[in-house]
């Protein structure tokens, strides 16, 4: 598809982008036309953020691979600030609004002086925000917004710059249906403004209801670009998942067998009466947006949140768990959301941050042995195949996968019979991601059970038995994936449908 | 052991402060022959004890990501309270009721500490600095104000006379006293599970605590630490100067976490020892000894200090990660 | 349980926001049922007085808090510029010296920035360095001994009036009117509060983040010179030993306003506030006749209070989120 450059707002050629160890894009290119809504979609990984914060400034591309011509001006070693007041606005995920200060600031954010103080910052920021019909009043403090209102105010603030470009980065990630429809309306009017949209998503419900021209992405590699009306739904699957589904994960544990724990009535600020069971041999998948809850079921049930009250049993006993010391006892492990922020002791050494999670194993009368720390690094360094020069390199020298690998085999010392995962594959190369599968395979068949949390839909649906739809802090279906759709799930994550298809 | 040297060494390089330091000890010894004389030696063992004490409880704190601006405040308190208790129930009680008062001050610490839910440095250091105060006014309080002169007491202080001019051979009995608690820290902090549990704290308290490590626990001891090693540093103090005023420990602060840094533990939390400080000490020491000798005035040695802080802070800033 | 806890989230909310308010109140209530002097306007205005050597120290700190940074420096400026402002006094016109005085401050205010901004090293401990080397140095220019001022003019300025209005608390009229107009109305205080809120956003809104936090260190330090040099011409004498306690005060006295270290709120009139609770508290205690230990060990109570809860505050609303 031949497109003349004063058609295109934007236009990208063959642009690269490598991180320490990682080949995030590969000679990347595709055009926008003016006025169009441009869908981008791909799963997590595959290049999507990257690519927006190259066009924002936040990344710099590879030197010397490919060019950006944005508006008929070619663009180089940007920053945020050029792209935004050069008419390119980018709306991310985790919004980019100072919480402490008022919406009418937000908007005007740096620019004080230009709008003449405070009552024309105001006045201006009223004006915007009526242009998309939206209520907020401009003095309240942006903490005090939901995450629609929130989004609202970074379009407002994307209208401020005269943007000709709008990136909108997952924006529908963490709304209601009812929400969306108000930015599906918004959007539209956008649109009739002249204004092009690059909208990134992942849920192909919206790409086939407003967009006009679909790009595919994946591996850090652009599949297709093609006007939606010549794309089919299976088509665009395809393309997005890629050919390499077969081998991408192990095959799923087998031996299901009888019910190993069971959580009662876990109720939290965030948690409704949660009440799930966990069989031996499982591996359990827990999906929802973020925000409905997943990490907070698992942290409460970990003991590392208060709760008001909830009750598990373990092999029919009811056991309590009000620190994850609790929980370590009771044979939980437990790989958090944040590698490096909740997993890691980053500056100490591989077999050290091994260790934190079996004292017991290396002490005695409170004395440590580290002749037999030594061991245990050893030991589950070599089990997993962590990739280190030795055992007393600090940990933050490695790889994600390899770190990632280091807090799996800290648990796997205590042998756990419950193995919570919490994103346990966010930010790791493909290789390693599948050794990790294979070890939460080996943990359930060997007569434990695992709690899954992934975003990526594809790895819950390809690793679990069994799933689990959150949506607003409540259970609304338990799923069997290898026989429910990957629709019927996502709409009960979304709060569309209440109700199970229990396998 | 071969390691920890090596380890020394490594620190010693990295360190501009510490290589000041050592240019400045080589040019006092070439400049004033006193400073290699063994009046002079035996002057610097002597000044070495109260802030080593005081230091080596500090380095706790930091190693746990925290900070204790209180022992000022402590030691005043535990110098004043000793010295009172000694004519009604004899030395040796008093000697233990001191530390025991430096404990809790230490306690009350942490669990203001624990109970705020303080994660950082800055909020733990206003906290501490307001408990330095209150230890300090209470210090006052009890004292009326006055400093207590060890020779006008009636009971027996022998003990504690011992402890601030007796000598067993070569060695100061403070100096034993030293070598005693530096032998037990140091176990404590490198082949203990508490010590360890301190180290995981100060390195990531939320990974740690995930992990079951017993993060509250650590807290309570480092603090608790801290305070019982400043009022063993009161009572050396006292015992060497025979009186005790309520002010006594206004600046140990600031200069146990000069020795601290300088001595190369991370501000940062996590990584350090209690025998890189012993060497920060020794330094701080030697460097006023220098100065002395070299006839800097005492209040161009508070400016030296002050300036070789925020050097060597600037630096641990620049070194980590 | 859960009733409880959201019910008394608004209460403590409002507690910790409008704590300085219901802080001032109180204690003025609390005055009416005592028969003393308090409630005349000479002792009102005797208050509003001292306190506003404080006050304008204040102003120049709120900068840097907002900014989620913090400024343990001011003490030591305050003394030294005091006492640069008195000693040049004798080489050159009495306006000269004052501006050198402020020059001082400012150039303590920019190596401050650039450790702290620039360098990105954690502002507590590196300030607190810097306040310790700068007492040195006050030490050192006066040998510890109080210098008197040689221009008898110099005086007037800290103790002369203006149709029964002290000079001084006019100043600090003019200053907390510069700096709340500079907060409020000029993109520069704005654009401190979106660094302060939140430090990526501001930057990649076009801030110069590193410049607009940078000045704030140099206005707080020229803010802490001319407190200084107020302080020293209503003594009408520079010393080294005032102002030892008045940085971690006046940064207290700011978190107790509404201004958190966490950065993004407050402003100038909240931490105006915040420094008149510790004012009237001085005057109410001395008009009460509590001695000055109890003092102390109210104040040092009172620091401590207000940290925990700012600390709790923080640690509850992380745990909201």
């Amino acid at each position: 598809m031949k497109i003349q450059t004063s058609e295109c707002i934007l236009s990208i050629k063959d642009v690269s982008k490598t991180f320490p160890g990682v080949k995030a894009l590969q000679k990347v290119s595709f055009d926008v036309r003016r006025g169009s809504v441009h869908g981008l979609v791909g799963e997590n990984g595959a290049g999507k953020s990257t690519l927006m914060k190259i066009l924002s400034g936040v990344y710099q591309k590879d030197a010397g691979a490919g060019t950006v011509i944005f508006d008929g001006e070619t663009i180089e070693n940007t920053t945020p600030h050029e792209s935004m007041h050069r008419g390119l606005a980018i709306i991310y995920q985790e919004l980019n609004l100072v919480n402490t200060m008022s919406v009418g600031e937000n908007i005007f954010l740096g620019r004080f002086k230009e709008m003449k103080g405070m009552r024309g910052t105001h006045t201006s920021a009223r004006e915007l925000l009526d242009r998309i019909d939206c209520k907020i009043d401009t003095h309240k403090l942006v903490s005090e917004l939901s995450v629609s209102e929130k989004q609202m105010v970074e379009i407002a603030k994307a209208l401020s710059f005269k943007s000709k470009l709008i990136i909108m980065d997952e924006p529908s990630s963490s709304l209601t249906a009812e929400e969306l429809v108000e930015l599906v309306k918004i959007i539209h009017q956008l649109k009739e403004q002249g204004i092009s949209i690059i909208y990134i998503s992942h849920k192909l419900d919206e790409i086939f209801d407003f967009c006009d021209v679909v790009t595919i992405m994946r591996d850090g590699q652009i599949i297709d670009t093609k006007a939606k009306v010549d794309l089919t739904r299976d088509e665009m699957i395809t393309k997005m998942v890629g050919r390499s589904i077969e081998n991408e994960y192990p095959e799923r544990p087998q031996n299901v067998g009888a019910t190993l724990m069971e959580v009662r009535s876990l109720n939290t600020r965030k948690l409704h009466d949660v009440s799930f069971t966990l069989k031996q041999g499982e591996i359990l998948g827990l999906v929802g947006l973020v925000g409905a809850g997943r990490t907070e079921i698992v942290r409460a049930i970990f003991g590392a949140d208060k709760t008001d009250g909830h009750q598990i049993l373990i092999n029919g006993s009811a056991v309590r768990i009000k620190n994850p010391n609790d929980a370590k006892l009771a044979g939980f492990g437990f790989v958090p959301e944040d590698r490096k922020l909740q997993g890691l002791v980053l500056p100490f050494s591989v077999e050290s941050n091994i260790s934190m999670a079996s004292f017991e194993k290396f002490t005695k009368f409170g004395f440590i042995s580290k002749s037999k720390e030594s061991e245990i690094g050893i030991r589950q360094a070599k089990a997993l195949v962590v990739k280190t020069p030795s055992t007393k390199t600090p940990v933050k020298n490695l790889s994600g996968g390899n770190q990632q690998k280091c807090i799996i085999g800290r648990w796997l010392e205590n042998d756990p019979r419950i193995f919570i995962m919490d994103e346990p594959t966010r930010g790791i190369d493909v290789g390693a991601k599948y050794e990790i599968y294979v070890l939460m395979k080996a943990i359930a068949e060997k007569g434990g059970a695992v709690i899954l949390i992934s975003s990526e839909l594809p790895e819950v649906l390809n690793m679990s038995n069994r799933v689990l739809t959150l949506f607003e802090g409540r259970i609304t279906g338990e799923f069997n994936p290898q026989t429910a759709s990957a629709d019927e799930i996502m709409r009960a994550a979304l709060g569309m449908t209440e109700g199970s298809a229990n396998p | 052991m071969k390691k920890n040297i090596a380890l020394l060494g490594q620190s010693f390089l990295r360190n501009y402060v510490l290589i000041a330091i050592l240019a400045l000890i080589v040019v006092t010894m070439l400049v004033e022959p006193n400073f290699m004389t063994f009046a002079n030696l035996i002057n610097i063992m002597r000044q070495f004890g109260p802030l080593v004490m005081v230091s080596l409880g500090m380095t706790f704190v930091i190693i746990g990501g925290f900070i204790d601006l209180s022992v000022a405040g402590t030691i005043s308190l535990v110098a004043v309270v000793t010295v009172t208790l000694i004519d009604p129930i004899g030395q040796v009680p008093a000697i233990l009721v001191g530390l025991g008062v430096g404990a809790l001050c230490g306690y009350v610490n942490s669990l203001l500490v624990l109970s705020s839910g303080a994660l950082t440095q800055a909020e733990a250091l206003f906290i501490t600095f307001g408990m330095s105060t209150v230890y300090s006014a209470i210090a006052l309080m009890y004292s009326g104000g006055s400093t207590k002169h060890m020779r006008f007491l009636k009971g027996d202080t022998s003990v504690i006379e011992a402890l601030g001019q007796g000598s067993v051979g070569i060695f100061s009995v403070s100096f034993l006293v030293f070598l005693v608690c530096l032998a037990v820290l140091w176990v404590f902090q490198t082949q203990t599970r508490m010590g360890r549990a301190i180290c995981l704290t100060g390195g990531n308290k939320t990974a740690a605590h995930l992990c079951g490590v017993p993060v509250s626990r650590s807290i309570i001891a480092i603090y608790t630490i801290s305070g019982f090693m400043a009022a063993i540093g009161a009572i050396i103090l006292f015992s060497r100067i025979t009186t005790a005023s309520p002010v006594i420990g206004a600046g140990y602060e600031t200069n146990a976490i000069l020795a601290v840094v300088v001595g190369g533990t991370t501000l940062k939390g996590g990584k350090g020892s209690v025998l890189r400080t012993v060497m920060g000490v020794l330094l701080v020491i030697l460097m006023s000894n220098c100065l002395n000798l070299l006839g800097v005035t005492p209040y161009m040695q508070v400016v030296t200090k002050g300036a070789i802080l925020v050097l060597a802070i600037w630096l641990d800033n620049r070194t980590q990660i | 349980m859960m009733t409880i806890m959201e019910s008394s989230a608004p209460l403590l909310k409002l507690a910790t926001k409008q704590k300085a308010f219901v802080a001032i109140v109180g204690m003025l209530v609390l005055m009416l049922f005592f028969d003393t002097n308090f409630y005349t306007t000479y002792n009102l205005l005797d208050m509003l007085n001292s306190t506003s050597i404080l006050l304008i120290l204040a102003f120049g700190v709120s900068l840097t808090v907002i900014s989620a940074g913090c400024d343990l420096s001011i003490g030591g400026i305050m003394v030294v510029a005091g006492i640069i402002a008195i000693k040049l006094m004798d080489v050159m016109p009495m306006w000269g010296a004052i501006l050198c005085a402020l020059v001082f401050g400012a150039f303590v205010g920019f190596v401050n920035g650039f450790l702290v901004v620039q360098q990105k090293t954690e502002p507590f401990i590196i300030t607190l360095g810097m306040g310790m080397l700068l007492t040195g140095v006050a030490q050192q220019l006066t040998d510890a001994r109080p210098v008197p001022a040689s221009n008898p003019d110099f005086m007037i300025i800290g103790n002369g009036d203006f149709f029964g209005m002290p000079y001084l608390v006019i100043i600090m009229l003019v200053c907390f009117a510069l700096a709340h107009w500079l907060m409020r109305y000029t993109q520069y205080g704005r654009n401190l509060y979106a660094i302060g809120g939140d430090y990526e956003v501001a930057l990649y809104s076009g801030i110069d983040v590193v410049r607009t936090k940078w000045i704030a260190f140099v206005i707080s330090g020229a803010g802490a010179a001319l407190a200084g040099v107020l302080l020293s011409s209503k003594l009408n004498t520079g010393s080294s030993i005032y102002g030892e306690t008045a940085a971690l005060i006046v940064n207290c006295g700011v978190v107790v306003g509404g201004t958190s270290f966490a950065g993004g709120i407050g402003g100038i009139p909240q931490s105006a506030l915040g420094l008149l609770v510790f004012g009237i508290l001085d005057n109410a205690m001395n008009m009460l006749g509590i001695t000055s230990y109890i003092q102390i060990l109210l104040k040092g109570a009172i620091i401590v209070g207000i940290i925990w809860m700012d600390c709790f505050y923080q640690k509850r609303k992380r745990e909201l989120v």
